[in-house]
């Protein structure tokens, strides 16, 4: 659900096929029926936009047909958590939204503590202030026909899909949820995935083999550069960026913000005052807050992707990078994002291709480059082919990779631009006197004194040191918050214990049990393959499943065995103090059913941005806590005159912008055409015929396309009206062996509102023949 | 020899494409851009594009639906008609039992093209400076791979186990048991290897009946190729020398098309 394996992940699909070889069944939910419907066992359409109804609904049918791993769900999870009075939700809205702001005071959704400060809980859940009564009567409102009516799921296939993805809630079933952008891209995109963790966490399938929400990433190192802090909000290892307030503004007091009381979060400080070293070497010391304040801090500010190219839009940018990135084809309401940039007083482009953004100035982007007064940069980068260094799974594994062939002409592997551009500044802030150039001049850059960098070093540095002895850190336990350890990302502390020893270079194929290999690669956090293991064995450390069991408690010898380095500390016995908790990094150290978010603890279906429909559930039509991106240029579309609901995707043939692909002969010959695929009874409607160009609009703009007149959409009833929807890739641009239009010029600026991540997945439009 | 086939099984093909790609790699085939056909890359397999993924969408009884994919080559015919009705010898079995055209003797005439009751094999023009040539193409199984011990290109790029290249006696069974746990799911499952040809060398694991993806139900080595390569040829040769037979063959096949036969096997 909210991902097509067959299509875009066919690596992973094949796993797929071999547990369905083994028994195992496949159920496949999407607006259109996929290459991956076509392996399924179960398939059910549901209109973009509606997955919280969907699995709203699921959660209702697991709770009220008794259909939970109840000892599980006590055990492990906060249901039995007592919420304080001041929470509450009504028609929408959950307490403290303040309409104004469109933002909720968060203080009124916690739970009730004792005169010690510990969480109050009932064990039994049958307290109805308890997060489970809590849930339990959130959900009741979701039933199959109320579901089935705003999402158009036929009935009987919405029942076979709950009927049998909540069997998996016999402890001696495990059952696992694939998904990607067609779940996140979306005004509810967090809680979309919330939606998931709350079923899998009451089916008890977090934690044992088979089990998990797999976020199957759209490239091949997602994994790898959101755990090295590419996201605006992280530093490495999924540590805050601090942000310029009061209450952050000295190392202490922001550890005070951002430390959890408890699970393993409590050792925070030691893993940042180690990053604090990896950055400032000498020049982080006790006296400065291990160079704290060199640290770039945030203004509360948003830094994605759409807040940034509104900047851009508004003027408010100088330059900008584009490593690897086409935001004139790939970026939402595209046309817009093309006219950002030339706003821009100089634009580097780092990419294998001239691509539609590098060129954005050019007559064929439709610019006239007489207007355009940035100065744009190409360097030519080299693929990934070309280059060694390692690449992260959705599994997390750190898997070196060595190069195969030299780079072609001048190309340069990513991590040579990188290190070429910080030697220069280096020398050129050197002799500075400036405070804002003092960050500069501390970073630590000591990866050799060429242009071409020693990757080992920087691996080295990303596993961290003992800084007295010069030694390598074995594991991320061993890290202090004195200054006597560095480590550039502790999550990965440990994929290189000791010289010679870089654990991401292994390669040794032979199943250590349960399909584990524990000597191929490393896998973070120290080589674990199963996250919250701990949560496959009830309290006492026994296996829920014995027939799979990949962990357990083994009382002859004092400790943890298995096939899986267990979740916890090894000699932990159940019968300790914390023995018996799964979840270490949780912030609660457990499964969280109920977790605060921007838009409120629980999840609640709320329409897309652009809707054909009244919200059915509330009177909220829209997310309440979303940032709306007004102005001319990103204009909001109504259903009278785009009445069509939209959606975009990729194909297996070609990857993201198309930048890659349309450009590698072999691909581009399969997907040569921009196309939209469209139900039979659309085309009818339309007078369209299968293969006809047609015209497709929105509020933003227009594009043409060929029509795939398709079995594979079918018209939903929605609250007993005919509703239409259409799909479309989004891989082409003018440049490359094959072109076509873009379909982001269609789409609009609004996003998230945890994320920012962009709608692409359902916006309204309308089709004719061209 | 170890006695090999291909076997594709559809039913578990997810229509990646992965094989289509792998196949103009190995056997470094330029591209062929083609007019929109929807999901379908090419309308048909061609001399420069040697397996196509076909998409079918079938509606069910039961109002579900099946989108059907199949990996469409060459099936390497024990009774191969493009090697019956060549004239020039140019086309034969290799000692894998797979079906391979000789460039250097391919005269590019296109009975080969005219006679294959699949559509598979098909004429391309060279050029060589002035010199234009036709010659005939299409899937080789690889032949050049085979012969360092590995597998087709398709074979070992298909993700989903979908195209396996191994033991005949123990991929027929495996094609058996196969159909077996197909059958709920696809009730008109069935295995193509067809007998009119002398069974072939790729075999399919349908999920629906042939027809339904544009295979002949029956296909059968055309009469006419039969008399060409059974009885006329020798026969020629004998009274000709071999370097005149395309002129003969064209006459012989052409008053035999001509007497309505029709050549095809197609139903
Ligand atoms: S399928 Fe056609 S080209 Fe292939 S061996 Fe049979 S007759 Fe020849
Ligand atoms: S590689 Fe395998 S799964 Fe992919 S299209 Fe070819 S036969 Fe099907």
């Amino acid at each position: 659900m909210g991902g097509n394996p067959a299509e875009n992940h066919p690596i992973s699909f094949k796993y797929l096929l071999k547990a369905k070889q083994n028994g195992g069944k496949i159920v496949s939910v999407d607006p259109r029926f996929t290459r991956s419907s076509s392996q399924a066992d179960v398939y059910a359409p549901l209109r973009s936009g509606t997955d919280i109804a969907f699995l709203g609904g699921m959660i209702n049918y697991a709770i009220q047909n008794d259909m939970i791993h109840k000892d599980y769900v006590v055990s492990y999870t906060n249901a039995s958590f007592i919420v304080e009075d001041t929470f509450s939700y009504e028609d929408g809205l959950f307490s403290g939204y303040d309409a104004e702001k469109r933002k909720y005071d968060q203080k009124q959704w916690k739970y009730k503590t004792d005169a010690e400060g510990k969480t109050v809980v009932d064990k039994t859940l049958q307290n109805p202030r308890c997060v489970y009564q809590l849930m339990k009567k959130h959900f009741e409102r979701y039933t199959v026909e109320k579901v089935c009516e705003v999402t158009g799921t036929p009935q009987d296939k919405y029942i076979e899909v709950a009927k049998t993805f909540c069997a998996t809630a016999d402890p001696k079933k495990a059952g696992t949820i694939m998904y990607a952008m067609g779940t996140t891209q979306h005004t509810v995109g967090t809680q979309n995935v919330r939606s998931f963790a709350i079923l899998q966490l009451l089916l008890g399938n977090i934690g044992v083999p088979g089990g998990g929400v797999q976020a199957l990433r759209g490239e091949s190192n997602v994994q790898g550069s959101t755990d090295f802090g590419l996201l605006f909000g992280n530093l490495t290892g999924y540590i805050e960026v601090p942000q310029a307030v009061a209450e952050q503004a000295s190392l202490e007091k922001f550890l005070g913000v951002v430390t959890p009381k408890l699970g393993y979060w409590v050792n925070k400080p030691k893993f940042l005052v180690s990053f604090l070293k990896a950055m400032y070497g000498k020049s982080a010391t006790k006296d400065n807050e291990f160079g704290f304040q060199f640290l770039p801090k945030i203004d509360p500010k948003d830094y994605s992707h759409i807040a940034l190219f509104e900047n851009m839009y508004a003027g408010n940018l100088d330059g900008a990078f584009l490593w690897g990135t086409n935001p004139v084809v790939g970026g939402p309401n595209a046309l817009v994002e093309k006219q950002a940039l030339g706003k821009l007083k100089w634009m580097v482009a780092v990419d294998l291709w001239e691509t539609e953004s590098s060129s954005f100035w050019q007559k064929e982007a439709g610019s006239n480059p007489e207007d355009i007064q940035t100065e744009v940069f190409f360097l030519p980068a080299c693929s990934s082919y070309e280059k060694e260094g390692t690449v992260s799974n959705s599994g997390r594994w750190m898997q070196y990779r060595w190069q195969a062939i030299k780079p072609k002409g001048d190309s340069k592997a990513d991590l040579e631009i990188v290190h070429m551009l910080a030697r220069r500044l280096k020398e050129a802030y050197k002799g500075s006197t400036k405070p804002e150039d003092k960050p500069f001049q501390a970073m630590t850059w000591e990866f050799g004194e060429h242009d071409h960098p020693d990757i080992d070093l920087v691996a080295k540095e990303i596993n961290g040191y003992d800084t007295v002895t010069g030694k390598l850190v074995a594991k991320f336990p061993d890290l202090k918050d004195d200054g006597t350890t560095s480590s550039g990302n502790w999550i990965y502390c440990g994929f290189y214990p000791e010289e010679g020893k870089n654990l991401s270079q292994r390669r040794d194929n032979k199943d250590t049990g349960m399909s584990n290999f524990l000597n191929w690669s490393f896998s973070w956090p120290v080589n674990r393959r199963i996250l919250y293991n701990r949560a496959s064995c009830d309290p006492s450390g026994k296996p829920y499943n014995e027939k799979n069991a990949i962990i357990w408690w083994d009382e002859s010898a004092k400790a943890w065995g298995g096939y899986d380095v267990p979740d916890f500390n090894k000699l932990l016995a159940p019968s300790d103090e914390g023995g018996a908790t799964a979840f270490m990094m949780t912030g609660t150290t457990k499964g969280n059913l109920f977790a605060p978010r921007n838009e409120g603890p629980f999840p609640e279906h709320y329409e897309p941005f652009e809707s054909p429909v009244q919200n059915a559930f509330s009177s909220q039509q829209i997310n309440p806590a979303i940032k709306i991106w007004d102005g001319d240029h990103n204009p909001r579309g109504n259903s009278e005159k785009f009445p069509i609901v939209a959606t975009t995707y990729r194909m297996s043939e070609h990857w993201q912008s198309g930048a890659m692909t349309r450009n590698t002969p072999w691909l581009a010959e399969l997907v040569p055409h921009m196309l939209i695929e469209i139900s039979e009874e659309l085309a009818k409607d339309k007078g369209i015929k299968d293969k006809d160009k047609v015209k497709i609009s929105s509020a933003r703009g227009e594009i043409e396309a060929y029509a795939v007149v398709t079995k594979r959409f079918k018209p939903y009833t929605i609250l007993g009206k005919t509703v239409h929807q259409i799909g479309m890739i989004w891989h082409f641009g003018y440049k490359g062996i094959v072109t076509g239009a873009s379909a982001n010029n269609l789409t609009p600026h609004i996003g998230d509102a945890n994320t920012n991540i962009p709608e692409y997945k359902a916006f309204l439009c309308d089709v004719r023949r061209a | 020899m170890e006695k090999m086939i291909k076997f594709v099984d559809v039913t578990l093909c997810d229509g990646c494409r992965g094989c289509m790609v792998a196949c103009k790699n190995w056997n470094d085939l330029p591209i062929e851009i083609e007019e929109f056909h929807g999901v379908q890359s090419h309308a048909n397999v061609t001399a420069n594009t040697w397996n196509v993924i076909t998409y079918t969408e079938v509606e069910r009884k039961d109002g579900g639906l099946d989108w059907l994919f199949r990996h469409a080559s060459c099936l390497h015919c024990k009774e191969a008609s493009c090697e019956k009705v060549c004239s020039e010898d140019a086309i034969s079995h290799s000692k894998y039992d797979t079906v391979v055209v000789d460039e250097d003797k391919c005269v590019g005439c296109g009975y080969c093209v005219e006679y294959c009751p699949f559509d598979v094999i098909q004429l391309k023009t060279l050029k060589d400076g002035l010199v234009e040539k036709r010659k005939a193409y299409k899937c080789t199984m690889c032949i050049d791979r085979l012969d360092q011990g590995l597998q087709p290109a398709c074979a070992t790029a298909c993700h989903a186990g979908s195209i396996v290249y191994g033991n005949k006696e123990e991929l027929l069974a495996k094609a058996e048991t196969r159909l077996q746990d197909v059958k709920d799911r696809f009730p008109n499952a069935n295995i193509y290897n067809p007998k009119g040809v002398g069974g072939t060398n790729t075999v399919y694991l349908l999920a629906d009946k042939p027809s339904v993806y544009g295979l002949p139900e029956s296909p059968k080595v055309p009469t006419s190729a039969v008399v060409w390569k059974d009885y006329a040829q020798p026969l020629g040769k004998a009274l000709l020398g071999v370097t005149t037979m395309a002129v003969v063959g064209a006459a012989i096949s052409n008053a035999i098309n001509n007497k309505g036969d029709g050549g095809h096997g197609h139903e």
